[in-house]
């Protein structure tokens, strides 16, 4: 717990909060400003919209720890405001308004508009209420009440003095940033994270998934190594062996009857997740090809993973090297699916096999005899994938020049 | 949509946050803004040991102009840009691509040095800056609190989410160039919604008083493209008119060069820059 000073509609309070506590729940909770709305709570929808030292924020994103000596000004304090009253006004003659849910927030950027963009048009007064969603009114009656205030106060002149709090600072850096002041630490800092001890999941069954609907995400991946396809493909064999080339990944008990099961760690910048779970193999080696089905859970973020992967051995240069072509398909469901971009996870993918290619390529060579071209891994469980970061870059300067024609990066 | 415990510091020097970041026990996030990283806290998407809060460090909210260009400091805010509180040089590119970004609300707190350090490659600074020839500013590392090291912009971000940070460094400013008078600036951003994430970026910058001619196409699936030596997009002669010269057929090249496949990226992508090029074209 860490204790704020802040100053509330004018009001002086002292409190002490939890850091992940956000300005909007320290608001609703705590002082039981219940005005202040929270609809998506991550920044999009704009419900939570307040002023903090005069300006517009997000108080859902704004942590209440970093507000400490900051003047927030929440829609009950503006009752008295001469400019809210008239857009409270122009909101109710114009059908700014249905259910009322983004009601405070746009009544917040509204002020905002207004003030600040005193000959604001309809296209500026839209674009700048872009940050604010409305289900109801199909935003002509919020577009038409503001620019109703902004006719008026060009008419008329802007209303009297506004209420202290109520206007922009001029100083540089995120508002209510200004009056930091170092925080006493209290008591020492703690590991919050329970360390990675994934625990066997619960993982559902992974039998042929008939009927299965379509995956959400397809990746195509192919690479060569220099081994003939016949070596290759007892390589893969050894599921053990084939694990450890994958990054961050290990099996959790031995393979049995083409049952694998096992957790990979996976990291993109600031996200980790530590996905376990459990898969079947299917071997076709007239064709040398074959078929992994599984899915696994991440406990921490509570999301899983199901797909299939499918690949195939080809014959290169006359025998003597084989190229592994890779279709994956999968479905991701739960936290981290609604942050899922296509194009990332394809870039994180495309990294994952490259680094899968070069630990093959590495285990491969050693296992041929051969003195191998790279320094071996020096643990047995290959270190999880931090991708792009430059602890990868010698090895990642190397997969570039290996895999260049093929991956062209 | 509550965040997983953290721990919040907030320090009032770089030394005294760099001793923070080289806490090598804990998971140690850094909060500038937050207009990011906050909502992927609260999807628990990243759940750091430790926040440290660097917006109230006053060195990082300097903005210092020169004749060759302006210092920032990596807490200034876009609203800061957009509203000239931070002094422009570019002769409205700066305040102009800030505009841009997301919604008021979040670029009252949104700063500069925190989308680069996020490294999101549908970032608009990301893209923008390294068209304008931009550098990093990065302070700590091996020779301790003092330790400074400069980056172009375009070697800044390293991946999806990854800045080219090493333990116990920190993106201390932007540097920023001066445009000249004559400076020709042309950024086109394709989203479904003013404010959202881009699909595609395209920039231009042709400064012939500094013999600057720079392209980017920009929110890729990774770090943006970015050709230093633009002219051969322009038949090898840029002009102020840059359409008149533009060799649609060299952008595609660059496409295939990064392995961008898929017709409609590839579509997009060469719509943002040539809208770019329109822009920045006297006609």
């Amino acid at each position: 717990m860490k204790t704020i000073s802040l100053t509330v509609n004018g009001k002086a309070v002292t409190a002490a909060v939890e850091p992940r506590t956000h300005l909007a729940d320290f608001l609703r909770e705590g002082q039981l400003l219940t005005g202040t709305h929270l609809g998506c709570e991550h920044g999009v929808c704009g419900a939570c919209t307040l002023l903090i030292d005069g300006s517009p924020a997000r108080s859902c994103i704004t942590y209440a720890v970093a507000c400490d000596g900051a003047e927030i000004t929440t829609i009950e304090g503006l009752d008295e405001d001469a400019t809210m009253r008239r857009l409270r006004d122009a909101f109710s003659r114009e059908h700014g308004l249905q259910c009322g849910y983004c009601t405070p927030g746009m009544l917040i950027t509204a002020r905002d508009i207004v003030t600040r963009l005193p000959d604001a048009d309809d296209r500026r007064v839209r674009f700048e209420l872009s940050g604010n969603l409305c289900r109801c009114t199909g935003y002509v009656g919020i577009v038409r009440a503001v620019r109703r205030v902004i006719e008026e106060r060009q008419k008329n002149g802007s209303a009297a003095r506004p209420e202290a709090g109520t206007t922009p600072g001029t100083s540089l850096g995120p508002v209510g940033s200004g009056h930091a002041r170092t925080m006493p630490a209290n008591g020492p800092i703690k590991r919050q994270m329970a360390t990675a001890t994934t625990t066997a999941p619960a993982a559902e069954p992974t039998r042929s998934p008939s009927g299965q609907a379509k995956p959400g995400m397809e990746i195509r991946q192919s690479f060569t190594v220099n081994h003939p396809p016949d070596r290759v493909w007892a390589f893969f064999d050894q599921i053990d062996q084939v694990a450890a080339c994958m990054p961050g990944a290990s099996l959790t008990t031995p393979p049995r009857d083409d049952h694998v099961a096992g957790k990979i760690r996976i990291k993109l910048g600031p996200i980790s997740a530590d996905f376990a779970g459990d898969a079947d193999i299917e071997r076709d080696a007239a064709n040398k090809r074959g078929v992994i089905r599984g899915g696994g859970l991440d406990t921490r973020s509570r999301s899983s993973a199901r797909g299939e992967i499918r690949y195939a051995l080809f014959e290169e240069k006359g025998g003597t090297a084989t190229r592994v072509e890779v279709d994956v398909g999968f479905t991701l469901t739960g936290p981290l699916a609604q942050f899922s971009r296509s194009g990332i996870v394809n870039d994180l993918a495309s990294r994952l096999t490259a680094a899968f290619a070069q630990n093959l390529r590495v285990r491969m060579d050693r296992a041929a005899g051969g003195s191998p071209a790279e320094p071996e891994p020096s643990t047995e469980q290959t270190a999880e994938l931090n991708a792009g970061a430059l602890v990868l870059s010698v090895l990642w300067a190397r997969i570039k020049s290996l895999f260049g024609a093929l991956f062209r990066r | 949509m509550k965040p997983a415990q953290f721990d919040y510091e907030r320090p009032s020097s770089v030394a005294e946050a760099l001793d923070l970041l080289r806490r090598e026990d804990l998971f140690v996030k850094v909060l500038a803004g937050g207009q990011s990283l906050g909502p992927m806290l609260n999807l628990r998407l990243v759940q750091p040991d430790l926040l440290v809060d660097i917006t109230g460090i006053p060195e990082l909210k300097r903005a210092e102009p020169d004749s060759d260009g302006i210092t920032l400091g990596a807490c200034i805010t876009n609203a800061d840009i957009e509203d000239g509180r931070a002094p422009d040089v570019t002769g409205g590119v700066l305040p102009a691509i800030a505009r841009g970004i997301a919604y008021r609300a979040v670029r009252n707190r949104g700063t500069i040095g925190g989308s680069l350090s996020h490294a999101d490659p549908s970032a608009d600074w990301v893209s923008g800056l390294a068209a304008l020839g931009a550098e990093a500013i990065i302070r700590g590392g091996p020779q301790g609190d003092s330790g400074r090291r400069t980056l172009p912009i375009e070697d800044y971000m390293v991946g999806v989410f990854e800045a080219a940070l090493e333990p116990g460094e920190i993106l201390e400013a932007v540097r920023i160039p001066r445009l000249s008078a004559r400076a020709r600036w042309g950024y086109y951003k394709i989203c479904r919604k003013t404010g959202e994430f881009a699909h595609a970026i395209g920039a231009v910058l042709y400064d012939p008083e500094r013999s600057v001619c720079r392209a980017v196409i920009g929110a890729t699936e990774s770090t943006p493209l970015v050709v230093a030596d633009a002219a051969f997009l322009f038949g090898d002669r840029p002009s102020d008119n840059l359409a008149a010269t533009y060799d649609t057929a060299a952008a595609a090249r660059l496409l295939d060069r990064k392995g961008m496949t898929d017709p409609f990226e590839r579509q997009v992508h060469l719509a943002a820059l040539r809208r770019a090029v329109d822009r920045a074209s006297l006609q």
